[in-house]
């Protein structure tokens, strides 16, 4: 992990205690976050006939515009989905353009308000959909607001996770990602029976009443203060050296410093980040695609409706159990200083899935390339934040993930709709697998070769900070004794170090 | 081999019904075609019409029925012998009333909205749609008052009704009948008004729920935060104590100190 020598002081992450606890709430945000959006799209065809009959037709127009769009043999099919993708995507757009203000405002005010804040938002937004009597009005309240609370829900349950664990870290990760498929699987059926139950009006009420279950998993965030004996201590010794160094800074602020304090930008100069973006818009490009026509694919093959439904409960099932047992793989003594490569790797198996899927013709085959997908997907999804945090450091990591998930908002709603845009020109959906697989396998070969040139380059950056702390270390007592009473003072925090770096 | 319904006139009371039943014989021998119904429900005149045909070629025969569309029977027959009554060729023409599709869920609705039951059969064309209400066993057709009930379909094939304003009482089964030449066809579709506090109290339940549990963390959090510093409080005092003698010690002991910490920062 590359030292951040402009960053604050890391607080030593406790690495277990209440840390467990903040995993069971990420678990719960992320649930939220990538289930909700996924799982709601179920009743959506439904919606629009109730909509499209009772109410004004105006609101179709704009969809009729992209309907028109995909001319050829599957217009209905890729009109539904892309409506679908539409809502689906006012979440995904306000949860990805929104992304950075909820890194700024977890950087300012920390996870926990933030969580809050978006659960009240997720809650409203929805009662407010519930009242909705149009497709327009849908899209803004639950498309944007609800989406919006999604957002604030999804970024700062990945910082926190950062800020308590850092030896156990992949393995936190992977568990509190395992929350999205266990809430899918769960939510799909459940909203199903609401809508039976209560019709939609009555399901977006109680959704509603859920989604503040996530104020819940934000309480259970507690922040990471400083250690009561440190500041003490630290304002007994240290008073006349802290008090002149912010009046330098203060005067030489200026405003990208400023603009750098909330979101930082200096991360696009971060080559491990660089690679990390460039690679991801790549795969995300191919990445959602197969899921997405995976049901239509199986219909294509003759299999019925049930079956091909089921194919997906598969793939979230294997999903489910992938992520927290590569979370801890990923956590072992081997892998941990390599995840980068385990991380390619995951992704090229997951592309070489996606060229093998033609191959499956019957459904056991398909059931099959289901399991491996739902492997890969996992494996993916469970570190994928992982060496995001691995790259960046934890302190920068909140700002990270807000410019990742803004640059990537592209490639998530480009990717699907271009992959129907390719069945319906080439007739088949073999040719969409194949160029999938392409796409990711591409992305993993790109960032198995950056990041050996990025672990190369930094293990000689290390090489050379050693030698210059060397040539410090032989510098007069005095400035030395200052720092050791810090670290005598400052409980556990040596033996952090220590274990930080044999890690790496 | 198949049928074609002939035309009609709309709207008589008991319309008679033209059948034309085209048999297309592919065979090249000499034949003879019989028509006869087999599950005719009169018995006189018999429909029966034998022909004979000496060509080599396509042959088809018409037979036309003339009568009443609730006495065409179900089924007719062909029945094709050879001319030495050596062979023999069967087709069936089956008539059946189209089926028609609803929606097998119910249809959930709240009060002061508007709802909207389709009915719809593929590739038929009835000549006429009623829709019934029932409550119980009665079926009332339903009266087209201009500010309830609003009857409309795009197509001939499908029909709508349109309920705005519901009420309670609106809820329950609903029949969409349609009226073909051959007989009727019926669906039943159930409407279910529900009014706004039914979804609500579960909502308010778990609105409470959370409000419970967060209040519950966060003073409980409060609480151990109280305790810690206390217990924090009382270690810095000891620690301070301990500052105190450490500086008394003077520099020797920081040198060993010192190796110490380079060790371990190693």
């Amino acid at each position: 992990m590359p030292p951040t020598p402009s960053a604050p002081p890391v607080h030593p992450p406790p690495d277990g205690g209440w840390g467990w606890i903040v995993v069971a709430a990420a678990f719960i945000s992320i649930g939220f976050s990538y289930a909700f959006p996924k799982a709601v799209t179920v009743f959506f065809k439904e919606i629009q006939q109730i909509f499209h009959t009772t109410y004004s037709e105006i609101a179709w127009i704009s969809s009729i515009m992209l309907a028109v769009m995909y001319a050829g043999g599957r217009i209905f099919e890729s009109f539904l989905i892309f409506t679908s993708l539409r809502i689906q995507c006012s979440f995904t757009q306000s949860g990805s353009f929104l992304g950075p203000v909820s890194s700024v405002l977890v950087n300012k005010y920390g996870s926990r308000p933030v969580v809050i804040a978006g659960g009240l938002l997720c809650c409203l937004g929805m009662v407010l959909a519930s009242f909705s009597s149009s497709v327009v009005q849908l899209y803004l309240t639950m498309g944007f607001i609800t989406g919006l609370g999604l957002a604030f829900n999804l970024q700062p349950a990945l910082t926190i996770i950062g800020k308590y664990f850092y030896r156990k870290r992949p393995m936190a990760n992977g568990l509190a990602m395992a929350g999205s498929p266990v809430f899918l699987s769960s939510l799909a059926p459940f909203n199903q029976y609401l809508f039976n139950t209560f019709g939609w009006k009555g399901s977006f009420l109680i959704l509603g009443s859920l989604l503040l279950n996530a104020c819940v998993a934000g309480s259970l965030m507690r922040p990471l203060g400083p250690n009561q004996t440190t500041s003490k201590s630290k304002s007994k010794t240290g008073k006349t050296e802290d008090d002149s160094s912010p009046k330098k800074i203060k005067t030489k602020k200026s405003a990208w410093e400023k603009v750098n304090k909330y979101l930082d930008f200096s991360l696009f100069k971060h080559r491990g980040f660089l690679i990390y973006l460039s690679g991801n818009v790549i795969m995300f490009l191919g990445f959602f695609a197969p899921i997405i026509f995976l049901a239509p694919y199986a219909k294509d093959q003759g299999i019925d409706e049930y079956s091909a439904a089921f194919l997906l409960s598969v793939m979230a099932f294997v999903d489910m159990f992938a992520r927290p047992s590569v979370g801890l793989i990923a956590n072992s003594k081997y892998i941990r200083p390599r995840i980068q490569y385990f991380f390619s790797f995951a992704i090229m198996f997951n592309g070489v899935c996606h060229l093998l899927c033609p191959l499956a013709q019957d459904y056991t085959s398909l059931v099959l390339y289901a399991v491996f997908f739902g492997l890969g997907f996992g494996s993916v999804s469970s570190v994928l934040f992982e060496t995001l945090m691995d790259l960046v450091g934890a302190p920068r990591f909140s700002s990270a993930v807000g410019l990742v998930t803004i640059v990537e908002c592209g490639p998530v709603l480009l990717g699907p709709p271009l992959a129907g845009k390719l069945v319906d020109l080439t007739g088949e959906y073999k040719y969409m697998y194949m160029s999938c697989g392409a796409i990711v396998v591409a992305a993993s070969v790109w960032l198995l070769i950056g990041n050996a040139i990025n672990y190369r380059l930094l293990a000689k950056e290390r090489k050379e900070e050693n030698a210059r702390q060397k040539t410090r270390e032989s510098e007069p007592l005095s400035k030395s004794k200052y720092s050791e009473d810090v670290n005598v003072k400052v409980s556990n925090a040596q033996s952090v170090t220590s274990e930080r770096e044999t890690n790496i | 081999m198949r049928a074609l319904p002939g035309l009609l006139g709309a709207r008589a009371p008991m319309p008679r019904l033209l059948l034309l039943l085209q048999c297309l014989l592919a065979a090249a021998r000499p034949s003879s075609a019989d028509g006869s119904a087999p599950d005719s429900p009169f018995t006189s005149p018999p429909l029966r019409e034998e022909m004979m045909a000496n060509n080599f070629s396509l042959e088809s025969r018409n037979i036309s029925l003339n009568g009443s569309p609730s006495l065409i029977a179900n089924k007719w027959e062909v029945i094709l012998v050879s001319f030495e009554r050596k062979k023999e060729r069967r087709g069936t023409f089956n008539f059946k009333v189209p089926e028609l599709h609803g929606k097998n869920k119910p249809l959930i609705s709240y009060v002061g909205d508007s709802t909207v039951l389709t009915c719809k059969c593929q590739n038929c064309f009835p000549f006429k749609w009623t829709w019934y209400s029932s409550n119980g066993s009665v079926k009332v057709p339903v009266g087209v008052q201009m500010n309830k009930y609003v009857i409309n379909g795009t197509y001939a094939n499908e029909t709508k009704l349109k309920i705005i304003q519901l009420l309670e009482e609106d809820g329950g089964s609903y029949w969409c009948h349609a009226l073909f030449q051959l007989g009727e066809s019926e669906e039943h579709i159930e409407l279910v008004v529900l009014s706004y506090l039914v979804p609500l109290k579960p909502f308010l339940a778990i609105v409470a729920e959370v409000v419970l549990l967060v209040a519950t963390i966060l003073l409980c959090e409060k609480y151990t935060q109280k305790k810690k510093k206390h217990s924090d409080e009382g270690k810095e005092f000891e620690q301070i104590e301990q500052l105190k003698s450490d500086d008394s010690n003077g520099i020797e002991n920081n040198v060993p100190r010192h190796r110490k910490n380079e060790s371990l920062g190693q």
